[in-house]
């Protein structure tokens, strides 16, 4: 019983940290594909001020949103009890 | 204590614990548009764009006006709900929640419409690609990128603390709840935690839902085309999609308060509140809208006043006519006095808005098209079956994905309506003291003024 | 580098139509048919507008022969998400049917109507068409090159024989055609050529002008007394 009640959990707190790592994925993906069109922009000479001045905006706003998440899964998942 | 929280758990969960056979009819009726949506798409396909009523010079018509009215709807949710949280609004408690999912669902199918509009749709990679952020398409995919992802996690951080009570209360779907729960028990930590983590959000998500809809109206205002070509676009399109977004959560909350039997939550207060809302964005739109067209009416260029004029007398006269009917006189008409039979009246009126900013969405992207700055054959657009299909098709999808939300969370939140009584009361007390002169000070200053 | 361009003399053109089905055989433009043309569907890169003079109602029609206008700060180019359409180094507005993904937003952007669709898949490859021309598929967008395939003929040739490319050994298919020899096409980089005279003509206007899109096909226009 004890050890069916811990697997339980544990699968429970892989599948959560699995959760964290897909956000991390795809905020990383997102950052890769903007610097990706940076680069192609800067390599055909096409515009690369805009592509600049928007990743300029958007990474940092996702980086912001990155960290709450984590913040939050982290925050929850290490303190399920009272200290 | 306890039994007023076992009540709210009761009704609040009924909807997920007990499914009725009108959940089942609702589902069936909505799978038939859906169903209609999805030949459609198939024949279009298949066969290419010609199945639609598109042509030349009209190049885009029902699949961009819907794309900008379901963007716009989006901003119902998660902006009015980060407004009303920020001001500390407590009569917000019942209505958050389904703004939120409103905004989540809504900009799936909203980004949906441009793959609709694509005539390769078999290349949509290339965005990814050789994207080139000259363009404003990808101001959109990337604003829009963001929204939702900021919107899922605002939706889904206020409904960590719920989700432990579907783990803990309900009997199916464990593994689902458990993990999403997130190990949730409320301990003080996990409060602080998560408090400071809505409110961080709540202040992230303003700036980034203003952002979509303006670069939204940027597709349009970027071209040089004449009544597109207009800097008050940006927030003349914020003020819509806020317009509309609050019409069409009103329709939502009407809807799920009958199916749901919620009324005792949502009350004709919180529906006359958000009538006035929608009263004094109904007054907004006029006035932007207004300068809009007599900046446009002043100036007469010759090619701005052909598709002003198309909008007023001509072809498109019944469209623009509408749309002021539905956007101005029959809300103005509605919401001007709401102390009697407040909901009627409030759903008649955002019923209306939602017509009418799909009426507005349509005449600003079609009439400009029609009459293009050269001499060109002007072409007569009427959408075909195809279109019709996929417009009732998209909403009947974004009615059945919040349809099915409902069946799997609270479509209220739990805890919030909780807290309302448990700490809230207590909070606007101490609130509205500290907004009164201070008794003691007052007597001071009294003496000493009458010493004088 | 040269920068081509066209002019197009209005007091010479009769509106017979000629440059328009010369373009359509020489760049593979496809016949959409009688019932495809009814819902305002036709592909004509080079295309014959037709304006009434306000001041004299009906009675005084003008013929404008449009081609795409390869405007050096073109307005298409710059909304189009995937460089599938750009100005290429010597002018001219490049189309990448390849790589198109038909959202259509340079077609809502081009103030000139210049940009066509392919609403259905129009034409297979097939016997009888310019080998030098690619057949559009459907969903892309498709336009006026000034006859690009043609440039890179005589640039090839010239190449081969080690030599500049000589005034009139590039010429687009329109101006050929033209039987009033209404539409002339040189080098607007070269300050002798024809069209560079032309183009400084008192007669010379661009279309749109004042959109700033810089237009590389002037317009002359009607001399005083005739119409």
């Amino acid at each position: 019983m004890e050890r069916e009640r811990s697997d339980w959990d544990r699968m429970v707190k892989n599948l959560q940290w699995a959760i964290a790592g897909v956000f991390v994925l795809f905020v990383g993906g997102l950052i890769i594909w903007i610097i990706h069109l940076i680069r192609t922009a800067w390599w055909l000479g096409d515009v690369p001020s805009a592509s600049i001045g928007i990743s300029l905006v958007a990474i940092p706003v996702f980086l912001v949103l990155l960290g709450v998440v984590l913040y939050v899964f982290w925050g929850l998942l290490t303190h399920q009890r009272e200290e | 204590m306890v039994e007023h929280k076992d009540v709210h758990e009761e009704i609040l969960l009924a909807p997920i614990a007990q499914t009725g056979p009108g959940f089942y009819w609702a589902v069936a009726g909505l799978a038939v548009f859906i169903l209609w949506g999805a030949i459609a798409y198939a024949v279009q396909f298949h066969q290419g764009l010609g199945v639609t009523g598109l042509q030349q010079p009209v190049s885009w018509g029902f699949y961009v006006t819907n794309f900008v009215f379901f963007i716009g709807i989006s901003h119902a949710g998660t902006l009015i709900s980060a407004i009303l949280r920020l001001s500390k609004a407590e009569w917000r408690r019942p209505i958050t929640r389904m703004a939120e999912v409103i905004t989540v669902m809504v900009l799936f199918i909203g980004a949906g419409q441009i793959l609709i509009d694509l005539g390769r749709p078999d290349r949509m990679m290339n965005v990814i690609r050789y994207g080139r952020y000259q363009s404003p398409l990808l101001w959109d995919a990337t604003s829009i990128s963001a929204y939702l992802t900021a919107s899922v996690v605002y939706l889904y951080l206020p409904m960590i603390p719920d989700i432990a009570v579907l783990r803990d209360r309900l009997k199916k779907r464990k593994l689902f709840y458990s993990v999403l729960a997130l190990g949730w028990t409320g301990t003080e930590h996990q409060q602080r935690i998560l408090n400071r983590a809505i409110a961080i959000m709540a202040v992230l998500v303003i700036p980034i839902a203003v952002s979509v809809h303006s670069v939204v109206s940027f597709v349009f205002s970027m071209t040089l085309q004449p009544m597109w070509h207009s800097t008050i676009f940006g927030p003349y399109f914020v003020v819509g999609a806020i317009f509309s977004g609050i019409a069409a959560l009103i329709v939502a909350m009407i809807v799920f308060r009958k199916a749901y039997g919620l009324e005792p939550y949502l009350k004709p207060i919180h529906f006359r509140y958000l009538g006035q809302l929608l009263l004094i964005m109904a007054l907004l739109w006029f006035y932007f809208t207004f300068s809009e067209y007599l900046t446009g009416y002043y100036g007469a260029e010759p090619e701005e006043m052909k598709v002003f004029w198309a909008k007023f007398i001509g072809p498109f006269w019944p469209f623009f006519w509408a749309m002021v009917l539905c956007n101005f006189v029959i809300p103005i008409a509605c919401l001007a006095r709401l102390s009697q039979r407040t909901v009627g009246k409030v759903l008649i009126a955002s019923l209306s808005v939602t017509v009418g900013m799909w009426l507005e969405r349509f005449i600003i992207v079609v009439p400009t098209l029609s009459f293009p700055r050269v001499p060109f054959p002007e072409g007569v657009y009427s959408p075909t079956w195809v279109e019709w299909g996929l417009m009732a098709g998209s909403f009947a999808l974004f009615a059945l994905f919040y349809l099915l939300f409902t069946k799997l969370f609270p479509i209220i939140s739990i805890w919030e309506i909780q807290e309302g009584r448990e700490t809230g009361l207590k909070e606007v007390e101490e609130r509205l003291l500290t907004y009164l002169p201070d008794e003691a000070e007052a007597n001071i200053l009294a003496v000493s003024t009458r010493g004088r | 580098m040269a920068l081509w361009g066209m002019v197009i003399d209005l007091d010479r053109c009769t509106g017979c139509q000629a440059c328009v089905m010369a373009c359509k055989a020489e760049n593979n433009v496809p016949a959409v048919g009688q019932k495809e043309a009814e819902r305002g569907r036709i592909i004509s890169w080079m295309q014959v507008l037709t304006e009434t003079d306000e001041e004299h109602h009906s009675e005084k029609m003008r013929f404008i022969p449009r081609p795409c206008l390869q405007c050096d700060d073109p307005p298409c180019t710059k909304v189009c998400p995937v460089y599938a359409t750009y100005r290429n180094p010597e002018g001219i507005i490049a189309q990448i049917y390849n790589r198109c993904i038909g959202c259509r937003f340079c077609m809502a952007a081009c103030p000139y109507n210049a940009k066509y669709f392919n609403w259905y898949t129009y034409q297979k490859e097939k016997p009888g068409q310019n080998p030098d021309v690619s057949v559009r598929e459907k969903g892309v967008v498709e336009k006026c090159t000034f006859c690009h395939h043609r440039l890179q003929k005589a640039r090839e040739r010239a190449h081969a024989e080690k030599r500049e490319i000589e005034p009139g050994e590039y010429n687009t298919a329109c101006a050929q055609a033209c039987p009033a020899q209404a539409i002339i096409f040189g080098d607007l980089a070269d300050p002798g050529s024809e069209v560079s005279k032309l183009a400084r003509s008192p007669r010379a206007f661009k279309l749109q002008e004042e959109l700033g899109t810089k237009p590389k096909v002037i317009y002359l226009t009607e001399g005083e007394g005739g119409g």
